[in-house]
């Protein structure tokens, strides 16, 4: 399945490097990514799109304890399915 | 004042006054401000013992631990350490010496992507670009590696930022984020699974120390009485005197751990993370209980065991707030008869020293509040299952990596944090050669470390699965040829004394803790002597191997 995150984060060097790397290590497939600089407050946008078959909050809650990760957001369609 | 000197000043700002490492080209800087600086930096004899020891500090104390290490070869040593302090949640800062920012990214002498390196066994890590970002960095690592869960942070410094000036500014420490807030809402329906539980269940890790809620713990326990076990970091959570403690539970835990908590319908897990050493076969993991989760790290929550409800922040708050009297008098006494059946049995046949026995003797002779570090293998299981231990604190061992090499290195920073205690590292023929190199930090200070060998001349924990699961095929795990180790501690000027018959052990222990200094007890034991029980790869823990049905 699928799965879009929106995320904010401090635009650290090794940022994105560690968004990937725990996205490896925890068994998801990188699907899609995009950056965007923000110009406020150092950021950056990040969308990053995952496939597995694992429920998507083992990701996030690994992502969430990134220090250099804002906010984070799931695409509205995942989040209506976690809920069902 | 220059880069380096902050380092040092901000340090001794948190309260840092020992500190493990070992110098070379890139950190010269940092070693120049050390050399004038109060804070008293040991030198080990590899980056890895550093930083062991800096872990050994940290657990046994409950401070932060702090090593260094110059760039290249010296932090690449540091890897194996910062993803042991990473699994087991130990609060510890690394500083690395890095290459100059003119000539990083060009392949410099010893230029290693240790940034990069970082990224999966620490918490978090750094990479200093500017003098002026110096002081906030470190007090912001300082911030990380205690907060929340703890762990190792990283903080990479280039040898020019180190040797540039910097004005010598007041720099007010910044607090802690405290992140952590700690939610109650679903306490009343904790509560009422706990009254409602016919066999409820405490399952205890490393985090209930953590957080400092032991005494919350026994609180917790006496108000809701019920049986209880912990995992391998939560050992001597439980006061010694509570009759229902069960032990350790897991892989090589006890009888009555293990049955027990495949019975029981409620299990509270404490700090803990179910881990698979601990659940066996998952599938088959106290398959009738619901389950409370009480944890600090919301990614540790559903991870593997879903939990009907759950907790995230202080235990302190959350142990009274679910606290509910129980009704299971009939379960307490079954779990009581429980651990009188299944008890240790120490009668062993023939003269050799036995092992289990020959810890049990240590755990009743050694000092009270003494700390244990061990190694891993077969002794460490063994430690495990016949020493007592006051505290969390007292039985330092790697839990979640595994690591031989451990218990030397970790004895050296326990003793230097706790300068009054006993310190005994308990190690196995393979694992203190793993890090022998730093009994030459014990003689040049002098430490008064007992080291216990217990020597089966073999990978031991290895060599039993050889024999229970690959056929005894025993590949590569004969140590037949050791070394002579008494002699080899008497080249660092640590007396010692081998013994191999069970009378003995009591003469030999009375001489090890009553001479002042380091000393060395070479224990020969049985190569057949194995560890009980043991659950196999993939059953369920109540299918454990006895030694009965071997
Ligand atoms: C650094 C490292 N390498 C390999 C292992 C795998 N391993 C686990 S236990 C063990 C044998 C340990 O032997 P010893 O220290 O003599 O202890 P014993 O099991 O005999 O008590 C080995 C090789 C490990 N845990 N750590």
């Amino acid at each position: 399945m699928n799965h879009t995150l929106t995320i904010t984060a401090n635009n650290e060097a090794s940022v994105v490097e560690r968004l990937l790397q725990v996205t490896r290590y925890r068994g998801y497939q990188l699907a899609g990514l995009q950056l965007t600089p923000l110009a406020e407050m150092a950021g950056l946008l990040i969308t990053l799109t995952v496939t597995s078959d694992k429920p998507i909050h083992l990701l996030t809650s690994q992502l969430h304890k990134l220090y250099d990760v804002r906010e984070l957001q799931l695409a509205s369609a995942d989040i209506a399915a976690l809920r069902a | 004042m220059k880069g380096a000197e902050l380092v040092l000043q901000v340090l001794q700002q948190h309260g840092v006054d020992t500190i493990f490492g070992y110098p070379g080209g890139a950190i010269m800087p940092i070693y120049d401000a050390i050399y004038a600086s109060p804070v008293k930096h040991y030198l080990c004899r590899h980056e890895q013992g550093g930083a062991f020891s800096a872990i050994g500090y940290a657990r046994s104390s409950g401070k932060v631990g702090v090593c260094l290490a110059t760039s290249g070869p010296g932090a690449t040593n540091l890897i194996t350490s910062l993803a042991d302090a990473m699994l087991d949640s130990v609060p510890l800062v690394a500083i690395t010496g890095q290459v100059s920012q003119a000539v990083m990214g060009t392949d410099a002498f010893q230029e290693i992507d240790v940034l990069g390196l970082s990224i999966s066994v620490t918490k978090h890590s750094f990479m200093v670009r500017s003098v002026d970002e110096l002081a906030a960095t470190l007090h912001q690592a300082f911030a990380i590696a205690r907060s929340g869960r703890p762990g190792p942070v990283l903080v990479d410094i280039p040898k020019d930022v180190q040797l540039a000036e910097v004005a010598v500014v007041d720099v007010a420490q910044q607090q802690p984020e405290n992140r952590l807030t700690t939610s109650l809402a679903q306490s009343a329906k904790a509560r009422q699974l706990i009254a409602n539980a016919k066999k409820p269940m405490a399952y205890i890790g490393g985090g209930v120390h953590m957080a400092s809620a032991m005494a919350q713990l026994q609180d917790f326990l006496h108000q809701c009485p019920m049986p209880s076990v912990t995992t391998l970091k939560g050992m001597g959570s439980v006061a010694k005197d509570n009759p229902y403690y069960l032990g350790m539970l897991g892989m090589h835990g006890t009888q009555a751990a293990n049955i027990a908590v495949q019975q029981c319908d409620l299990l509270i897990c404490l700090g803990a993370r179910f881990d698979d050493r601990v659940t066996g076969n998952l599938k088959k993991f106290a398959p009738h209980a619901k389950v409370i989760h009480v944890d600090i790290d919301p990614a540790e929550i559903n991870k593997v065991r879903f939990a009907q409800v759950s907790f995230l922040g202080d235990m302190q708050k959350i142990l009274p707030a679910i606290a509910s009297t129980t009704d299971c008098s009939d379960w307490l006494a079954h779990c009581s008869s429980l651990k009188q059946q299944h008890g240790w049995r120490y009668d062993h046949p023939g003269e050799r020293i036995y092992a289990p026995l020959m810890l049990k003797q240590l755990s009743e002779r050694m000092p009270n509040n003494s700390v244990v570090c061990c190694d891993v293998g077969q002794h460490q299981m063994w430690v495990a299952q016949h020493m007592r231990f006051s505290h969390p604190r007292n039985h330092l061992s790697s839990g979640g990596l595994g690591t031989m090499g451990f218990g030397l290195p970790a004895a050296i920073g326990a003793k230097l944090a706790r300068p009054h205690d006993t310190v005994i590292a308990v190690s196995g023929d393979g694992s203190f050669m793993m890090n022998v190199q730093e009994l030459a930090t014990i003689k040049r200070f002098r430490l008064p470390v007992k080291i216990v060998i217990v020597d089966n001349q073999r990978l031991g924990m290895v060599k039993q699965w050889q024999q229970l699961f690959f056929n005894e095929r025993y590949s590569e795990t004969d140590l037949s040829d050791n070394p002579d180790f008494v002699a080899l501690a008497a080249a660092f000027a640590i007396p010692g004394h081998s013994v191999s018959r069970k009378d003995e052990v009591e003469s030999a222990l009375e001489a090890m803790f009553t001479w002042p200094g380091p000393y060395l007890l070479h224990v020969r034991i049985d190569e057949k002597d194995n560890v009980w029980p043991l659950v196999p790869p993939g059953a369920a823990n109540e299918d454990m191997l006895m030694e009965s049905n071997q």
